[in-house]
């Protein structure tokens, strides 16, 4: 790009001593539909809060950090979020910013997909500042860069700081169905370990690795942390996004897989914000609760009388009443504002009407006697008289007439008509019909097949905004309507009404997006309905205060970041093994079976037969053993057996080792024990039992196994054939065992007689230390868990290992 | 026309300034104010006019923008129209010779004010009489536009230089007369850190033996530095909680404050606290004198709040955020000023001499012209 085009528009006091130009990202996608059908016309970033769009405060609170390039990566309804920017104060030359809006593909699905965009745009100069389009806050970034480039003088590999505010459990701000719990080491607020939380169903448990509490004689293990979403980035970050295509969610997959993978040697750092505020409108409850931080000013001075960043001005009123300045507003003399309101200009309060804790947009009028509590009107939003409105969020332009009830929870898309005399059952989504129709609602579907044509022209034209996924949502929506509830909104209405999300068992859903767990996001919602609804659940606000020391292991969930990456449903440790038998690993047996058998025949190079493999392991998501498993058998079997045995059987199975023993390091992991047992469970049931020693001797001879190696299987009881079921194949594994226990004997002899050949040995070990310390280092962890979990985080270790592994190969 | 006049490189400092305010960047009156008249003097010596309602407007925009910015900061405005002030005296000196005497330089006291009555006529200049005169200065010569310009300028960055000087210097002259208010052997209340305040004190510190007690000045707790600050300079200093400030007010000889904005009516905006003190020093006829710069009077009427405060800050240093429990149920006020009533107050020290507050409506018509109340 052009920093120095930047550096000279931007030339203020302000940021003199700031020798370079400090770039943020803005995601300005949400990624979900939590706010459904609120955005089904407009993006979440361009919807008020506190009548002014959250990117508007996402820029207030950037700039008011110092920072002086942004770049806006947009994805649905673009075209609106540029010419919102370019008609904001934003892009005034006074503005000390320089605003990009970089739109990316219809594809982009995940906010890892837009990390992707970002480096193949080549954007990014120098370290930045990434957040959402949806913030809002006071923090002052500028400190948090510091400390990360302070850092990074001393530590290359702190590629990431993570900005965090400490509240309590039960906060309103901190999302109950989307949280994490942080493992910070106090001393220096390095993050050890990051699990991401899910409301419902409750997670009891988070496992954190042993080795944290083995290097660090000291962590806190914080469950009361708002994750602020705004995180300082290095260079680095957005490569390593490119590098792992299957990163998704900057937290739970970058973050988690950051800290779990052992081979990036990354370090990611936590700020805990002591002073200042800083939240995200992650769902509609996130957006009423950081509403009301607003109204209760503590996102000071980022307050509507003080900053308003949409540059309204109000008069702020003892308690926390917040009116228009310009004396635009009408209130009538008997009308009641209660605490915590904010009413834009050119609005009216009509007669005893009562307006509490709400905000009301510009020119909104409320009528005669009716009552907004805890609600948020959009501009123009029109309340007829005797209605109530709770909790709920009412879009631009609606007409509620009279008499009507909005129950909680509900949102009203813009223009929707409802009334007169209705009753909106709580947590209804409405929508304005594509078009108004002067069919009344008993012919309302028929009507609706018919318009369907004209009306897809319509739209388009309308918006310019291609939003085909909308329409065809929309379609679906109005094609599933039931005529009885829509009679229930009264008679003049023009609405659709959205349906209640629904579990859809055969669609792998994440726990994060899973219904249940989205009531917890909300507005309105309370923990009670989600136990009234499902009284087999436990899920209540005061139990999930304690789920981390509850025991219920119901809801166990893993840590294998694999999980979470994928679509397959590897969710629980037990569902494991269960999986290993599955079509999955048959069909990957099968394959890599196919792939060793071109290699073998066509003469590949081990390097390329170990990509194939690894390639084919990640697309099947199995574990390392299965790997080495096909390798050990089509090696093995491969091996002629030659009738007189003696020296040319040994010269045979000496040139297939080393040929194709390194396969064997090359998969992605290195484990010479386990080799050793693959290779004693395959001769074992195989006609070349006779052969194991041999083998075993030619990878000795190859160092692919080494003395300790071979004395370590021995150890093993299994190795026996202890518990190994038909009485035959036991008697296979003790025969293995005893050629091993021959050979050990015959190292023992080495050692004690011949010294000067062990010098030699041990010059052939010195010449490879770098293969044996992870080999030291994996042995224990695989001795002591020798549960499934074991298998399964060691498989999730080398995945990351076989990940990077083809990177730097590619 | 206003903006249209203002050059692109104008509107960004002043814009830079606008967004400071807004972000509470620049925060203390003394500080706006003097990065007003920094943004103003910059503004003018830019500007491009062909006579004195052009060169009015430009500085009244600015005013404007500045003021709309930041409500609260009185100071910007007072400086605003402090500066306007002196460009239409400049303006008539330089057209008409000398004719109005400059009375504002002169220390005013309320003798004074009895002996000259009606201190000078209003500078409203009439447009027929503008035109009389341009013998010295050439108003909208056609030939030359910017002739006007070029000949006041350098009065007019004289006269800004007047208004940055006074601003500059404002502690030092309040202080002066340090050692004539407070006694030996002294108690003095003191609540908040208020710069001028802790010069004054200072400043008497070589000459008077005395002791300060100062209030810690929740939530912000301003008077912690303050303590530490006057015992660093030798002063005997006692820092005792805001709840005690009753109790021992029957012990205390006066009270010194600080101020944000001296009233119209002579009731001013104090740092929150100062309320208290001045009504427990009611009860006890103590007295209240209050030290500020000149730049503090504003042409304003607390017209809203009538006991209430100015200013409501976030209410994270009365509740922590991390009380996630409390934070939904209850409501948390943190008001920033208080609005203390002229009656509480006995005395104004300014850098322009002591005043009554019943007073103040008569140095504000001093100061600034009647035109500039709303700028």
């Amino acid at each position: 790009m052009s920093p120095n085009t930047t550096s000279s528009t931007g030339k203020d006091k302000l940021i003199a001593d700031e020798e370079k130009v400090l770039q943020a990202v803005i995601l300005a996608d949400s990624f979900n539909k939590r706010f459904k059908p609120l955005t089904t016309h407009k993006p979440r970033c361009l919807l008020p809060i506190c009548n002014a769009p959250l990117l508007d405060w996402t820029f207030e609170s950037l700039a008011l950090a110092g920072v002086q390039e942004i770049f806006v990566i947009c994805r649905s309804h673009a075209e609106l979020v540029k010419t919102a920017i370019k008609n904001s104060k934003w892009s005034k030359p006074g503005a000390g910013l320089k605003i990009v809006p970089i739109v990316t593909a219809k594809e982009t699905f995940t906010p890892g997909d837009a990390m992707r965009d970002i480096y193949t745009h080549g954007i990014i100069t120098s370290d930045f500042v990434l957040v959402t389009g949806d913030l809002v806050s006071n923090i002052h970034i500028g400190d948090v860069v510091r400390e990360h480039k302070e850092r990074r003088k001393t530590d290359k590999d702190a590629i990431m700081t993570m900005v965090v505010k400490q509240s309590g459990v039960n906060h309103r701000t901190r999302s109950k169905g989307d949280s994490a719990v942080f493992v910070i080491d106090p001393e220096t607020s390095k993050c050890l370990h990051y699990e991401a939380v899910t409301g419902y169903p409750p997670k009891k448990y988070a496992s954190i690795p042993r080795e944290i509490l083995n290097e660090h004689p000291e962590v806190e293990i914080r469950n009361d942390l708002i994750d602020c979403s705004i995180d300082i980035c290095s260079v680095e970050v957005p490569s390593l996004f490119q590098d792992n295509f299957d990163y998704g969610d900057v937290r739970r997959d970058f973050v988690h897989g950051v800290l779990t993978s052992d081979l990036l040697m990354k370090s990611i750092y936590c700020y805990i914000a002591k002073e200042g505020y800083a939240a995200r409108v992650r769902d509609t409850r996130s957006y009423d609760s950081i509403s009301k931080d607003i109204l209760a000013r503590w996102t000071f001075p980022l307050v509507p009388d003080d900053n308003h960043p949409g540059g309204h001005s109000y008069e702020h009123l003892r308690g926390n009443k917040y009116i228009a300045k310009d004396n635009s507003v009408i209130l009538s003399r008997t009308c009641k504002i209660g605490n915590n309101t904010l009413i834009g200009s050119k609005s009216q309060i009509a007669d005893n009407a009562q307006v509490t804790a709400s905000v009301l947009g510009q020119r909104c009028i409320v009528g005669a006697g009716s009552i907004v509590r805890n609600s948020y009107l959009f501009d123009g939003a029109v309340i007829g008289p005797n209605c109530v409105v709770e909790h709920s969020i009412i879009g631009s332009g609606v007409h509620i007439k009279e008499r009507t009830h909005v129950e909680r929870g509900c949102l009203i898309a813009d223009g929707v008509v409802v009334g007169p005399q209705a009753k909106l059952a709580p947590f209804s989504r409405l929508s304005k019909r594509r078009q108004d129709s002067d069919e009344e609602d008993d012919e309302f579907e028929d009507a609706e097949e018919q318009f369907e044509e004209e009306e897809d022209g319509d739209d388009e034209s309308e918006d310019g905004d291609d939003e085909d996924e909308v329409d065809s949502e929309l379609e679906d929506v109005e094609a599933n309507q039931d005529p009885e509830a829509l009679a229930k909104l009264g008679s003049d209405t023009n609405a659709i009404i959205w349906p209640l999300p629904v579990v859809d068992e055969d669609e792998a859903i994440d726990d994060l997006e899973h219904p249940d767990n989205q009531r917890l996001m909300r507005i309105g919602d309370n923990a009670s309905d989600l136990v009234l609804s499902d009284p087999g659940s436990v899920t209540s606000s005061e139990s999930e205060s304690e789920s981390d020391d509850d025991d219920d292991d119901e809801h166990f969930y893993d840590s294998n970041p694999a999980s979470s990456t994928t679509s397959l449903p590897l969710s629980t440790p037990s569902n494991l093994v269960a999986q290993a038998d599955s079509a999955v690993i048959s069909e990957f047996q099968q394959e890599v079976k196919q792939s060793l058998d071109r290699a073998f025949a066509e003469g590949h190079s081990v390097d390329n037969a170990a990509v194939e493999l690894k390639t084919l392991r990640m697309a099947s998501n199995v574990s390392l053993r299965l790997v080495r498993e096909a390798v050990i058998a089509a090696m093995v079997s491969r091996i002629k057996i030659i009738a007189g045995g003696g020296i040319p059987q040994r010269q045979e199975i000496a040139s297939m080792i080393a040929r194709w023993g390194g396969l064997i390091d090359k998969i992605g992991g290195v484990d010479p024990v386990e080799t050793v047992e693959i290779l004693q469970e395959y001769s074992a049931s195989s006609d070349r039992l006779p052969l194991f020693g041999q083998i075993l001797a030619a990878l000795y001879q190859d160092d692919i196994v080494d003395e300790d190696d071979i004395r370590a299987w021995h150890g093993k009881s299994k190795s026996q054939g202890q518990g190994v079921k038909p009485a035959s194949l036991q008697d296979c594994y003790n025969k293995c065992w005893v050629t091993g226990a021959h050979m050990i004997k015959q190292f023992d002899e080495q050692d004690s007689d011949e010294e000067s050949e062990e010098d030699s040995d041990e010059g052939s070990e010195t010449s490879e230390p770098a293969v044996k310390i992870p080999v030291t280092k994996e042995l224990p962890s695989a001795g002591e868990n020798s549960s499934e979990e074991g298998s399964c985080e060691e498989s999730s270790d080398e995945e990351d290992e076989g990940d990077t592994d083809e990177d730097d190969s590619e | 026309m206003a903006t249209d006049s203002l050059s692109v490189a104008n509107q960004r400092v002043v814009d830079t300034l606008a967004a400071r305010l807004r972000r509470r960047q620049v925060v203390g009156s003394r500080e706006t104010a003097l990065e007003t008249v920094l943004v103003l003097r910059q503004v003018i010596s830019k500007a491009r006019f062909s006579n004195i309602d052009q060169l009015v407007e430009i500085i009244r925009s600015v005013g404007r923008k500045l003021v709309e910015a930041q409500p609260k900061e009185h100071t910007v405005g007072n400086t605003v129209r402090k500066v306007l002030h002196h460009i239409r005296e400049e303006y008539h000196t330089a057209s008409k010779g000398t004719a109005v005497v400059s009375t504002s330089k002169d220390t005013l006291s309320i003798a004074k004010f009895v002996l000259q009555g009606q201190p000078r006529k209003q500078n409203v200049p009439q447009k027929t009489t503008l035109n009389e005169s341009h013998d010295m200065l050439k108003e909208n010569d056609a030939d030359d536009p910017d002739a006007f310009a070029r000949t006041l300028k350098p009065v007019l960055m004289e006269a800004i230089q007047d208004v940055l000087d006074e601003l500059e210097t404002v502690h030092d002259n309040i202080s002066k007369n340090a050692k004539d208010h407070i006694h030996s052997d002294e108690i003095i209340l003191t609540i908040g850190k208020s710069s001028t305040v802790e010069a004054f004190l200072k400043a008497a510190a070589p000459y008077r033996k005395y002791t300060v007690i100062v209030a810690d000045t929740a939530p912000s707790y301003g008077g912690h530095d303050m303590a530490q600050s006057l015992s660093s300079a030798g002063i005997s200093t006692v820092l005792v909680p805001d709840s005690s400030i009753y109790a021992l007010m029957s012990r205390i000889n006066k009270v010194m404050i600080g101020a944000h904005a001296i009233l119209a009516n002579g009731g001013m905006f104090a740092i929150t606290g100062s309320l208290l003190v001045a009504t427990a020093a009611r009860a006890h006829s103590t007295p209240v004198v209050v030290c500020a710069g000149q730049f503090k009077l504003t042409p304003q009427w607390n017209l809203y709040h009538e006991y209430g405060a100015l200013d409501f800050a976030d209410p994270s240093s009365v509740l922590g955020f991390e009380e996630g429990n409390l934070v939904d149920k209850v409501d948390v006020v943190n008001p920033f000023y208080d609005y203390v009533r002229p009656e509480l107050i006995d005395a104004f020290i300014t850098n322009d001499g002591d005043h009554p507050p019943s007073s103040v409506y008569r140095l504000i018509k001093e100061a600034y012209d009647d035109e500039d109340y709303e700028l």
